[in-house]
Formats: C-alpha cells, sequence, structure tokens
C-alpha cells in the first residue's frame, strides 16, 4: 500500500523526526517500507526563474535567445516555443537535470553555433499533462529560484508499505500515524468532523433495512444533497495520484480520499436511481446476474450479500458498486454507504466472483465496526465543502448488536517469559496506551486491557505482548546465545540419503534435481499418478510416479548442449495413487526413491584408453560399488529378466527376501524416442525406504585371516546358453570345504569353438581359517572341481 | 691383511665413487663381494686367527661385510633408477589417468552446510511427506478458514483436503505429535508453491524448518541461535537485524535480514535499495500451534524458523538465475 508523507503529516506531528528515520522505524516495527519514491528527486535542479531578456536567434527563425535567472546567476538559454516572453516566470531545467518524461539529462549544448545552459519546460517534459504546446508560464505568485517541486507541491515522499494480512487497522495514512506515534510517542490528531446540516432529516429521503445482520453487522448512511458533480481541487488530486489512484470525480474521489484517510471502505449512490430510496441488505436469492461499475455482467451467487434498493440489486456488497446507481455528471443527491460487513463472507464473494478490490481487501481482513458513522460524517463534510451539497439532518445507522470491544489479560510474567527480556512496566503501559487500548484493571502482575475494535488481530495475551515487542523494537531484545546440549539420542532421518548421496559422487555421479510435477502422460508411464486440481501447464499437472522421466528429459537435454557422456543421479520423492479418489492418506503412497543414470561412453578418447561404450555391465558394476559402500553385508540377490516390458530391453532387479529394493536395466530405444534421446541409456531406480530398512541387517566383524590364501584357475569351453552365473553357483555348491570364493576372469569366443561355444576363465581361491595348507591339499580338491565342472557342463577344459 | 680391514673399506668407498654404469659396478662386486673376492678372502684368513683375536675381528669382518653390500645394493639401484629405459623416455607432461568424482547439486550441498551448522547446535533432523493434509499445511498451523492469511501461500490443491506443501512447517506439527518436548529439531525438504515460474522464482523449491520447544525458550535465544548460524553460515562480519513480521504459527513474528552482500548495505538493485537481504522467517510458536500439537502452552514455550534455500544459494555463488538449479545442465552441475 502507499502511503503518502504529507499526507501522514496532517494526523502526527513528525517535526524534527527525517523521512529516513521514519521509514527505518516504519520498517523496524512492522510495518515494512519495501520502497519508495522521493518526488524532489525527480525534479532535482528544476527550478523556478524569470526571463529577464528574450531575442530572436541570430541563426535561426524559429528559436529564440533567452536570459533567465534564479535572483543571482543568470542563465542563457536558447528556447523554441513560441510563446516565451520576456517577463515571464518559468520552470527552468538547470544543466544535469533529468527530464521526467523520457529520462534525458540536460547539458550545455550548442544550439545553431549558440551556447545554451538549460532548458524552459512544458507541461509534457514536466509529466504533468499531455501539453508540449508550449512552455508553462506561471503566475506572480510564484517565487524566483524556489525549487520546482516545492513550488508545486511535489515534494512528496511515497512510501510502499507490506502490509502483513493481520493489520487491516494500518491499510490506511490514520492507521499508518497510529503506529509512528507509538513509535515516538507523539499525538495522534484525528480530523474533527463538524457538519452544517440543513433541517431536513435524513429519514425523509432513504430508508435502510438489514435482512442479513450476520453478514451485515452494521450499516451507517448520510444523505447529501444538490452536489455539484467536478473536479477535486488541485490538493487532493495530488495526494490521491501519489499513491498511486486516478482521480475521478468530486464525490468519487472523497470516497477513495476517506477510505485512504481512515481505512473504511465507503461507497456513494446516485440517491435518484435508488429505487424507492430504499436500501435492503440481503443475500442476492435469485438476482444472479448483475453488473458491476466496470460495465461487466457478473454471476452472482445466491449466497453473496448484495445492496439492493426496493426492487434489485445495486452493489455488490463490501466489493463494488453496480453500473445502474454509480454517479455521473447529473448526479445531485448521493447517499453514503459506510458498513460493517461480515470479513469471511466479504472473502467468499470476492474469491467467487474473482474480484478484489481496495474494498474487499480491507473488509475481508476486517474493518472497524464502530467507526462507520465517523466515516460516514466525514465524508458528508467533504462532499458539503467540495461539492457545495447540504447535508440532510442526522444519519440512518442499523447497528442491531453492538460489537464490543474485548478484554485481553496480560501478565507481565508471561510477558518476560516469552521475551526473555524485562521490559519496564512503564514502557508497557505507554505502548498499550499508545496503540489506543486501555487498562482498565492493574495489579501486581496482571493488566486487563480493552482491545479497540480497529485491532482484530488482537484477541489474545500472546498478541499484546507481540505488540509490546514490536514497538519497544526486537533490536532492543538483547540476544542470548545458550551451549545446546543434545537433547536426546541423536536423531538424523537425512542420514542415510545422506551417505548414498556420497556414494554416488564418489563414483562419479553428479546429483540432479527435478521439478517433481510433469505431464500427465509422462506421469502415467511410471504407474497411476496424481493431478493436481490447479495445476498452472498441461507439462506440469501431475506428481511425478518415478525419476525416470525427469532423468531422460535431463539427459535428453544435455545431449543437445553436446554433453553426451553422462552419469547422473536424483534423489527425491514419488508419489502412486491407490484409490480413484483420495480421501486420507492410505488413499496414495509417496515414497523416496533414488536413481542412477549412465549413457555415452565411460571416459573421452584419452592418449592411454580407448574411448568405450557404457554397457549394462558398468550399470551393475556401478549398483554393486554403490551398495557395497553402502551396506557391507547386504546380502541382496539378483534377479535377471532378459525380457523387454514397457520401460526396459532387459532388466534386472535386486532382492531382499521377498521385497525388490531397486531395479534397472536398458532403457527401450521406443521410450528413449519418446524423449528425444538416439544414445543408449541404463539407469536402476533404488526404492530408498526399502534400503534403508537393510540397515537393520548388521554386519559383524569377521576375524581378519591368518593363513595364505591359495589360487588355481581353469577355463572351460561352455555352450553359450550356459549362464556364468549357473556355472559359478555349481562350482559353489560342490562340496569342497577349502574352496572359498569364484572369480570370473577371463570370457574369450572364438571362430575355432563355433559360434555356440565359448571359454569362460575362473579363479578359485582356497584357504582355511586355521591353517596354512599344503599345495596337495588344494590340488586334490580343484582336481575334483575340474572334473565335476566338467562333467556337469558337458565341457571342454582349455589348457592355461 | 686382517688389520687392514678398516682401510679395505675406505678403498671400497673410493673405487665406488668412480662407479658410472652397472658394467664398472660388477667389477667392483666381483672384485669385492664374490666367492673369489677380497670379502671372502678375508674370511679365509680369519679361519688362521688367533683365539683371543677371533671374536673381534670376526664382528668387525661381519660389519664390513654388510656394510659393503649395502653401500654396493644402494647405488646399484640408484643407477639401475637412472638408466632404466621407462625414466629415460618419459614424458612427464602427459595428461594423468583421471578418475570422475560427481558432486552433489548445489543446493544439497548449501542445504547440508546448513544443517551441520545446526546439527553442531544440537537440533535433530526430521522428515515429513510433501503430499499434506490441509489441516497439516494450514489449520494446525492457525491460519483460520477463509482468511486472507491463506493467500500469502498460493497453494497447489489435490482435493479440498489434500495440498503440497506450501512450506516446511507442517513437519514442525509432525514431530510434535510425535516426540514430547524438550524438542530441538530441524526439518529440511522441498515445497511448492502455485506462483509463475521466473528468473527469481521457482513453483518447486526447498526450505529448511527449525523448531525448539522446551520449558524456558525465549525470543532472546531464538535471536541467540539464528545471529550463531548467520555468522558461522555467511562469515562473522555481517551485520544483521530482526523485524516484526507476521506469520500465523508464530508470535511474535520476525524476519531476519543480513547486511547485502553485494553491495554491502549501500543499497543495491538486488537488495532493492535498502542495503538488507530477508533471510529468513522465525518467532515464537503461537500457543494455538502447541496447543493444536497437544502440548500445554503455559508449561511451554517455543520457537520456530524457516529459510529458503535456493535464495541462499543464488546469494552465495553468485547465480543469476534460479531456474537454472532446476536446469540440470552438466556444465552447470559441474561446477560445484
Ligand atoms: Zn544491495
Amino acid at each position: 500500500m502507499k502511503i503518502s508523507l504529507n499526507w501522514l503529516k496532517d494526523y502526527i506531528d513528525l517535526t524534527g523526526i527525517s523521512d529516513e528515520e521514519v521509514i527505518s522505524n516504519l520498517t523496524m516495527s512492522g510495518l515494512e517500507v519495501e520502497d519508495y519514491e522521493d518526488q524532489a528527486k525527480l525534479y532535482d535542479k528544476f527550478i523556478i526563474a524569470y526571463v529577464k531578456e528574450k531575442d530572436k536567434h541570430p541563426n535561426a527563425d524559429k528559436l529564440s535567445l533567452c536570459k533567465l535567472t534564479d535572483g543571482k546567476v543568470d542563465y542563457q538559454v536558447v528556447c523554441g516555443a513560441p510563446n516565451v516572453a520576456a517577463g515571464q516566470r518559468v520552470v527552468f531545467a538547470k544543466e544535469g537535470a533529468i527530464v521526467p518524461n523520457g529520462g534525458f539529462q540536460i547539458k550545455k549544448a550548442k544550439l545553431r553555433g549558440i551556447e545554451s545552459f538549460g532548458m524552459i519546460c512544458s507541461e509534457s517534459e514536466l509529466n504533468l499533462s499531455d501539453d508540449h504546446s508550449g512552455i508553462i508560464v506561471l503566475d506572480d505568485s510564484y517565487e524566483i529560484g524556489k525549487s520546482f517541486a516545492e513550488a508545486f507541491g511535489l515534494n512528496d515522499v511515497v512510501l510502499e508499505i507490506g502490509i502483513t494480512p493481520n493489520r487491516p487497522d494500518a491499510l490506511s495514512h490514520i492507521g499508518v500515524a497510529r503506529d509512528l506515534a507509538a513509535i515516538f510517542n507523539r499525538e495522534l490528531k484525528i480530523p474533527k468532523v463538524e457538519l452544517k446540516e440543513s433541517a431536513q432529516d435524513v429519514n425523509t429521503e432513504a430508508a435502510i433495512e438489514i435482512i442479513d445482520a450476520v453478514d451485515c453487522p452494521r450499516y451507517t448512511a448520510k444523505v447529501v444533497k444538490g452536489v455539484k458533480i467536478k473536479e477535486s481541487p488541485e490538493w487532493m488530486k495530488r495526494r490521491l495520484k501519489a499513491i498511486g489512484l486516478r482521480p475521478i470525480n468530486n464525490v468519487v474521489d472523497i470516497t477513495n480520499y476517506v477510505m485512504y484517510e481512515a481505512g473504511q471502505p465507503l461507497h456513494a449512490f446516485d440517491l435518484d436511481k435508488v429505487g424507492g430510496k430504499k436500501i435492503i441488505v440481503r443475500k442476492a436469492g435469485a438476482d444472479n446476474k448483475f453488473v458491476t461499475l466496470d460495465s461487466k455482467e457478473r454471476v452472482i451467487e445466491a449466497e453473496s450479500l448484495m445492496i439492493c434498493d426496493g426492487n434489485k440489486p445495486v452493489a455488490v456488497a463490501g466489493v463494488m458498486g453496480g453500473e445502474n446507481s454509480e454517479i455521473s455528471a447529473q448526479t445531485e443527491n448521493i447517499l453514503i454507504e459506510s458498513a460493517y460487513f461480515n470479513p469471511s463472507s466479504i472473502r467468499k464473494t470476492s474469491k467467487r466472483l474473482g474480484l478484489s478490490t481496495d474494498a474487499s481487501y480491507r473488509y475481508e481482513r476486517g474493518c472497524d465496526p464502530n467507526n462507520t458513522l465517523y466515516v460516514a460524517e466525514r465524508a458528508a463534510q467533504l462532499m458539503a465543502e467540495l461539492g457545495e451539497g447540504t447535508i440532510l439532518k442526522g444519519s440512518i445507522d442499523v447497528y442491531p448488536e453492538k460489537i464490543n470491544e474485548k478484554t485481553v489479560r496480560l501478565r507481565e510474567s508471561r510477558t518476560f517469559r516469552i521475551l526473555g527480556y524485562k521490559i519496564e512496566r512503564e514502557k508497557i503501559k505507554n505502548i498499550i496506551l499508545n496503540l489506543g487500548m486501555k487498562i482498565i484493571a492493574e495489579e501486581e502482575d496482571v493488566f486487563k486491557i480493552l482491545i479497540p475494535t480497529y485491532r482484530p488481530d488482537i484477541e489474545r495475551e500472546i498478541d499484546v505482548i507481540e505488540e509490546i515487542a514490536r514497538i519497544h523494537g526486537y533490536e532492543n531484545i538483547p540476544a542470548v546465545e545458550r551451549i545446546a546440549n543434545s537433547l536426546d539420542a541423536k536423531i538424523d532421518e537425512s542420514e542415510f540419503i545422506e551417505k548414498a548421496r556420497n556414494t554416488a559422487t564418489s563414483l562419479g555421479f553428479y546429483e540432479i534435481l527435478n521439478n517433481s510435477l510433469i505431464s500427465e502422460k509422462a506421469a502415467e508411464l511410471m504407474g497411476k499418478s496424481i493431478q493436481v486440481l490447479n495445476y498452472q501447464s498441461a507439462d506440469m499437472s501431475n506428481l511425478r510416479t518415478s525419476l525416470l522421466q525427469g532423468m531422460l528429459q535431463t539427459i535428453s537435454k544435455n545431449i543437445k548442449v553436446g554433453e553426451k557422456n553422462l552419469r547422473l543421479f536424483e534423489t527425491g520423492n514419488v508419489f502412486i495413487k491407490k484409490a480413484d479418489i483420495i480421501k486420507s492418506f492410505d488413499d496414495f503412497s509417496e515414497s523416496t526413491k533414488l536413481i542412477l543414470a549412465i549413457t555415452g561412453s565411460d571416459a573421452e578418447k584419452e592418449w592411454h584408453s580407448k574411448e568405450r561404450a557404457i554397457d549394462f555391465y558398468d550399470l551393475k558394476g556401478l549398483v554393486d560399488s554403490f551398495l557395497g559402500n553402502l551396506f557391507q553385508n547386504s546380502a541382496l540377490r539378483d534377479s535377471y529378466n532378459e525380457e523387454s516390458d514397457s520401460i526396459y530391453s532387459y532388466y534386472y532387479t535386486k532382492e531382499s527376501g521377498k521385497e525388490t529394493v531397486g531395479s534397472g536395466g536398458k532403457i527401450k530405444k521406443e521410450l528413449l524416442k519418446q524423449f528425444d534421446i538416439n544414445q543408449d541409456v541404463y539407469c536402476f531406480e533404488f526404492d530408498v525406504d526399502k534400503l534403508k530398512s537393510l540397515l537393520n541387517i548388521k554386519s559383524k566383524f569377521k576375524e581378519l585371516l591368518r593363513f595364505p590364501k591359495i589360487e588355481r584357475d581353469f577355463a572351460f569351453i561352455f555352450d553359450k546358453n550356459i549362464s556364468n552365473s549357473e556355472i559359478k553357483d555349481y562350482i559353489l555348491s560342490c562340496k569342497s570345504k577349502l574352496l572359498k570364493n569364484v572369480r570370473l576372469f577371463d570370457l574369450f569366443e572364438s571362430e575355432t569353438f563355433g559360434s555356440a561355444k565359448r571359454s569362460l576363465a575362473y579363479s578359485l581361491e582356497f584357504y582355511d581359517e586355521n591353517k596354512t595348507l599344503t599345495d596337495e591339499e588344494v590340488d586334490k580338491e580343484f582336481t575334483e572341481l575340474t572334473l565335476s565342472v566338467k562333467k556337469k557342463f558337458n565341457a571342454e577344459l582349455r589348457g592355461i | 691383511m686382517l688389520e687392514n680391514i678398516d682401510s679395505i673399506g675406505l678403498d671400497f668407498d673410493t673405487e665406488l665413487q668412480g662407479v658410472k654404469d652397472l658394467k664398472q659396478l660388477e667389477e667392483i662386486r666381483i672384485k669385492y663381494l664374490s666367492r673369489n673376492g677380497i670379502v671372502a678372502g678375508l674370511f679365509e684368513q680369519l679361519k688362521n686367527a688367533s683365539k683371543e683375536e677371533k671374536p673381534r675381528l670376526g664382528k668387525e669382518l661381519n660389519a664390513l661385510r654388510n656394510s659393503v653390500q649395502e653401500k654396493f645394493d644402494n647405488l646399484k639401484s640408484s643407477i639401475e633408477e637412472n638408466s632404466s629405459e621407462e625414466s629415460s623416455k618419459i614424458d612427464l607432461t602427459l595428461p594423468g589417468r583421471n578418475r570422475i568424482i560427481g558432486s552433489k547439486h548445489i543446493l544439497v550441498q548449501t542445504l547440508e552446510e546448513m544443517k551441520s551448522i545446526f546439527k553442531g547446535l544440537g537440533f535433530s533432523v526430521f522428515e515429513g511427506p510433501e503430499l499434506e493434509s490441509d489441516y497439516n499445511n494450514f489449520t494446525a498451523l492457525n491460519f483460520p478458514l477463509d482468511h486472507p492469511a491463506r493467500d500469502m501461500q498460493d497453494t497447489f490443491f489435490i482435493t479440498e483436503d489434500f495440498l503440497l506443501r506450501t512450506h516446511t512447517s507442517p513437519v514442525q506439527v509432525r514431530v510434535m505429535q510425535k516426540v514430547k518436548p524438550p524438542i530441538r529439531a530441524i526439518m529440511p525438504g522441498k515445497v511448492y508453491r502455485n506462483e509463475a515460474v521466473s528468473s527469481r522464482s521457482l513453483c518447486v523449491f526447498h526450505q529448511i524448518e527449525g523448531l525448539y520447544v522446551d520449558k524456558d525458550v525465549t525470543f532472546a535465544e531464538l535471536k541467540g541461535t539464528l545471529i550463531s548460524f548467520a555468522r558461522q553460515f555467511y562469515g562473522k562480519d555481517l551485520s544483521y537485524r530482526f523485524r516484526p513480521s507476521f506469520f500465523p504459527f508464530t508470535e511474535p513474528s520476525a524476519e531476519m535480514d543480513i547486511t547485502c552482500y553485494l553491495c554491502k548495505g549501500k543499497g543495491c538493485r538486488i537488495c532493492k535499495h535498502t542495503g538488507w537481504l530477508e533471510i529468513l522467517g522465525c518467532g515464537m510458536v503461537d500457543p494455538n500451534v502447541l496447543e493444536n500439537a497437544g502440548v500445554d502452552p503455559e508449561e511451554f514455550t517455543g520457537y520456530a524458523f524457516g529459510m529458503g534455500i535456493e535464495r541462499t544459494a543464488l546469494l552465495k555463488n553468485g547465480i543469476t538465475d534460479i531456474r537454472l538449479f532446476v536446469e540440470n545442465d552438466y556444465r552447470f552441475l559441474k561446477q560445484f
């Protein structure tokens, strides 16, 4: 909200306090000044000057050569305006001035051979109007040498204050002044209203009836007759413009002016257009169409509160007036509405209409129900003054049930306990009183405080403590550092994932973070997905069901910028819908996943090694290294699947008991094509929650082997359809006491074996935990194993 | 000759000094250390020595043999090293065989740094779900129904009662329901706001939440803890300030500002000419929030705070466009 400092000074004397102090004190007490504009700076180096002489420019017909003075210094200026003449008072832009319209800087210049030291301004150049037909000629009341900003009252400083939703009281100049009064301990000056009223009673001209008193607890009206609709005076227009409002006519301007003065929205009806001269406040009911002031026809829901006349709605209560009762140039008689509406009712109507106005903004935050009469009178007074109207005697004020001020008990001891700092009792009292609260009883520790109705946010003790703290100043509460002991057993729910991240990066993976919102099509690839009701765009409509889609998108984008060799990982949550309608946490699952992905070459081409395309075994090795680092003894089983599914050409899973803790493989070409990728991609996705549960399997320390190991190698030519793991499992299953490990170390295919055969070479590791083995002992078992393998697989032993 | 053991040692040293290559060295070996060499000859003579002198001479002779052998070995390996084929041809300027080590996302690095500071201050770490109930995200945190405070956070709804959490604060509620006070915890995580994506804002981003509930937690201590954090995280020379603000779930509420990094407080475009940058929101836990979570506000008080990770990482690393965090460009990732 914009606040004009010049305007603010009507309500508080800020003598001796600089603008900077005002700004910083507002910010530091909760009314954050987000930005401000110093108009005087905008008009820096623009002054009122006097044209002493005017001659023709020797080299140009349309230019004149003038001598100006600011009372002390003379300036030679070349001017192109037709209306310039000696003896005029003009607005003069000196060297260095920046012209508001266009933003260019005035410099010393030679015009047709004659030097010019500034510019005489038109209204257009100063952004005062569009008139650029000639320079501004001022009357003699303008003091020569004075700054233009001061002379024109454009020396205002306008603040942009971010008002938090709990502070409806601060949505006006008086509201902001009230905080300043408390901060600087100065008096708040609220304009006195003295009305000259006619003999005619207001009740003879208008009537009010509230049907819905829940949503409209109070409706106050004044009537002003014989108003002349015209432009507002300059001072009012200037203030409204300063805070960003467009002046319209005196009546509309007054309602805006008073709202920004006192925070209470007002509406002015053309009384002659109010049927039956009667206002009825009721729910819209069957009146479901209504044309608002902005000439838009709106659909009104039955529960919306409407202001109606004898026959029809004339305004959407608290939101916007209707075109049918709008103030026009012909309007003479005015009914001023100053009401208090139920905040949540106005909020609902405003939301349903998608229409937020200055009025609804204030009503939904909560206005002061006990200030409507003052504000109506204030507006009536201004209409009489600025529109030559006659105020009818009295007011119509329907207020069936008075909203009383709340009382709050404040304990001094509690204030200390919350803040950790003792504010003097006198200071506490002072703050309370300066903010307009009343102390109605005072005991040793307890104050009984009456809260004014313009502060709907203050309802409890803690609310008052906050007021005391913010006015006293947070900066004046010392910072206390205590040595913190750990409170209990160390809990870090993110510890495992942090370790997993460390492991992945040590394996050369870079971490990515993707949006959890993806397109419905992508989300549905990997399970039943959940859609956001109010999504922004179709490519961010559903929650991800897997990390795979985002990963493929990332890979695709990177390949396009030339990064083709990638090792990436991501960890994050995925969401699967379990019931058609989500009514509880059981109807969907949210689980943490971690995905590893590789594509391209193992390494760049280097002097010492050839570039090698990544394949399935890279993935497998990385997955095993990853798991090996996280779990020393995870006892996970691999389960392979050569058949393709909708995602993978082939894949495998890691199993623990009956649980699958992760799966991955080679991504299908068809799927890659959807993501515009034309190189192989291998991915493996873990279920982090299941991985975490493996941490419960504790691995025990194994004594270090004190006796040497002995290795023996053999190689066989096998049928190709016999898998490595079949052979390995068989060797280990043979009853050899000394054999502890089997490792494939060579794979060889050759035409001499035929295309259906291959050679596999294994290294067998033998040892005994309790003694040194002899070659004879090992040879005996090795020979038996060799024979068993040969027999079992009908394999041909190769000489090594 | 046995009397000359010392001088034989000196002779050997002298001859060794003249050796330039393995061939010369071999000649010396034959002369001194071979089966018919000088040292072996001395041992031969030892047999004839007198009974009294034998032990002393034997000891001296062994020492000579060991010293000669050692000196010979040393020289031999040094000559071999210098004259080996490899060293004569090696190009030390060839690039090494690199092993690629990846890196964590810069946001995660930022978050982990914050986490470790708070862990040092005695905070535990808890996590909570991203798809939350409206109750936990708003109602339990003292956002009244139909109140403009709800407009402070543009929300992605899943149903009327479920939504994507707009802040990490609902984890406060979950932790208080799970753990009895005293509680001192931080809660990092992903949050969602229905806002337009631009160079300054994302609709999915990260926050870290803090909560301390105990019998005597005060606003003064909240300030102390956060200043301690800020000094560790941003550097100890910075200035900071706390100014009043509004969050429905804390009261009194505050925002903490630190001196603008870029202009050092002089005022610039980034700090909107104030010289200050807002880094976090905080306050004393509202009694309603404690009560909603089953904690007696007369017995316990608490403070809470929350801050965004993205903005912090932008500032600390001089990154200009927040969207870079989710574009996952390898060239960006590799810089951190
Ligand atoms: Zn700055």
